[in-house]
């Protein structure tokens, strides 16, 4: 069979390709609305106070009240935005965000189904390629909104993207070395004596701190640092069109917590029949997301300059320093 | 399939291309650069080439157009040229575009036409494109050229950084220091 686009790994039959499309996105799609609920209540719980209480058994049914809330807002653009731009902006954010989930494994091939969206030789490469893709959804959102406090949001995740977005590609080149491939489901099978956090704890750490920074968490949410920008790029934004931005930015953590948990705590690896395997999958996937939340309840926001200065002064000499261990000790061992 | 893909890329790539010349906001030519290298990656995937599809992406969009995008941010948004083109530019100008459509035309005809109607994707065996092969290429039939682009690269940053540490020596810590050298990153 001649691969249309490029070669991959393993190719399904395309039925099943959509089948498996429909359920990674009804799937995450429907963990968004549960994570949004964890976090308002672990928030009130770190903050000694309930969180929401009032819609549904013990607030249950909050996320489904703000969707409906957001759904029924009037689509509005600012006077001074740029029309076309102002409303293609958040597509941009959450397309990039769906199609990254595609890479995610949660299960070696079952069946003759390979329990992930595709399995790209790229496959990290994947990841970063459409992160630089979503990234222009931030930027063209503040951009084109006309205001002042959006356009600094989106300069400063700009600048803060680039910087971050190196020692997260070099925290992830230690394991890539170690499995000797970039597909996900390469290195989560390498995984199989030891996972990739206890040899590459550095690389775990920076890939960490870099994906707080990446996703703009606290304490690396100077983007839209609300004490000074209000909300930052998405300012302008009201409707569905903010809500938009603010599932793309969940699902984000999401697909963070996801690559975490495949190059550094085994992927899908767990005790238990092969069926389980998407189950350990979400589960560190919900662990990794679970720590976002208890950082945003803990540490309080940087200062500008002593996140360009950590990123670049710190965090890259460390995650230079251990890819070149790495490769020594890859090579001599 | 292929040349409902092929003509999707290329109509975006052209598309892309022409608008980065003829746009008069340097925010949108920008834009337009952007959306070139998207579906020109797009091309590169039709040439079974996924890692210099992805390293594009990762590196021109992602990297070299973001720098972009943030120097026409704060500059742009201006509808009017910059500068009046002299007359001296308006008849070189075009002598010199010209001069390069020949030249890639020559380049053209030359080499990558001759691939026409043959069965190009069939011959390529399987693994073609993928980083491993790609980095084969690089690092063993390419190393000096590799090393020796790493090293030109090198340069340009370490040449790159004295640039930019050297206005603080000469003006002193009394002068009025410039605006734009608050800092890597740092937008005003």
């Amino acid at each position: 069979m001649t691969p249309l686009l490029a070669d991959t790994n393993f190719v399904d039959a395309t039925w099943i390709m959509v089948v498996k499309s429909l359920v990674i996105f009804i799937v995450i799609l429907s963990i968004v609305p549960v994570v949004l609920l964890a976090e308002r209540k672990l928030l009130g719980r770190f903050q000694q106070r309930y969180g929401p209480n009032r819609v549904g058994p013990y607030g249950a049914l909050q996320p489904l009240a703000d969707v409906g809330k957001l759904l029924s807002k009037q689509g509005f653009r600012p006077k001074g935005a740029v029309p076309f731009l102002y409303e293609i902006a958040p597509a941009i954010s959450i397309f990039a965000a769906v199609v990254t989930l595609a890479i995610l494994p949660f299960g070696d091939v079952q069946g003759g189904v390979g329990l992930y969206g595709i399995d790209v030789p790229i496959g990290i490469l994947y990841f970063f390629a459409f992160g630089a893709i979503g990234f222009y959804g931030l930027l063209l959102g503040g951009w084109a909104s006309g205001s002042k406090y959006s356009f600094l949001g989106a300069m400063r995740s700009a600048a803060q993207l680039i910087s971050y977005e190196i020692a997260m590609g070099l925290s992830l080149l230690g394991v890539v070395m170690m499995a000797g491939s970039l597909s996900l489901v390469d290195i989560v099978k390498a995984q199989g004596d030891i996972w990739f956090i206890v040899p590459q704890i550095v690389g775990f750490l920076i890939f960490m701190v870099a994906g707080f920074a990446e996703t703009n968490r606290v304490p690396f949410d100077l983007p839209e640092a609300d004490a000074e920008l209000v909300a930052g790029y998405s300012t302008e934004y009201g409707g569905m069109r903010f809500g938009s931005y603010f599932f793309a930015e969940y699902m984000e953590i999401l697909i963070i917590s996801g690559i975490a948990s495949t190059m550094f705590l085994g992927g899908w690896m767990g005790p238990g029949p092969p069926l389980l395997d998407p189950i350990w999958m979400l589960a560190k996937m919900l662990a990794i997301t679970f720590f976002f939340i208890w950082i945003r309840a803990t540490l309080p926001r940087f200062r500008y300059d002593q996140l360009m200065s950590f990123g670049w002064k710190i965090l890259l000499p460390i995650a230079t320093l251990n890819v070149l261990v790495t490769a020594v000790l890859v090579v001599v061992t | 399939m292929v040349e409902v893909a092929f003509f999707f890329g290329a109509i975006g790539a052209i598309g892309g291309a022409l608008a980065v010349v003829l746009l008069r906001n340097p925010f949108y030519s920008v834009l337009a650069l952007v959306v070139h290298l998207v579906f020109l990656a797009g091309i590169f995937l039709l040439l079974l080439s996924q890692f210099i599809a992805a390293a594009q992406i990762v590196v021109y969009a992602g990297a070299v157009m973001v720098i972009y995008v943030f120097v026409a941010a704060y500059v742009g948004g201006i509808e009017e040229p910059m500068f009046d083109s002299s007359p001296k530019l308006r008849i070189f100008g075009p002598i010199i575009a010209a001069a390069l459509f020949i030249e890639i035309s020559i380049a053209v005809l030359g080499s990558s036409l001759t691939a026409l109607g043959t069965e190009g994707v069939a011959k390529v065996e399987s693994g073609f494109g993928t980083p491993e092969a790609v980095g084969r290429l690089m690092l063993e039939d390419f190393l000096i050229a590799f090393e020796a682009a790493s090293l030109l690269l090198l340069v340009a940053a370490v040449a790159a950084i004295v640039l930019a540490g050297r206005k603080d020596e000469t003006t002193g810590p009394s002068a009025t220091v410039p605006a734009g050298s608050t800092g890597p990153g740092e937008p005003g």
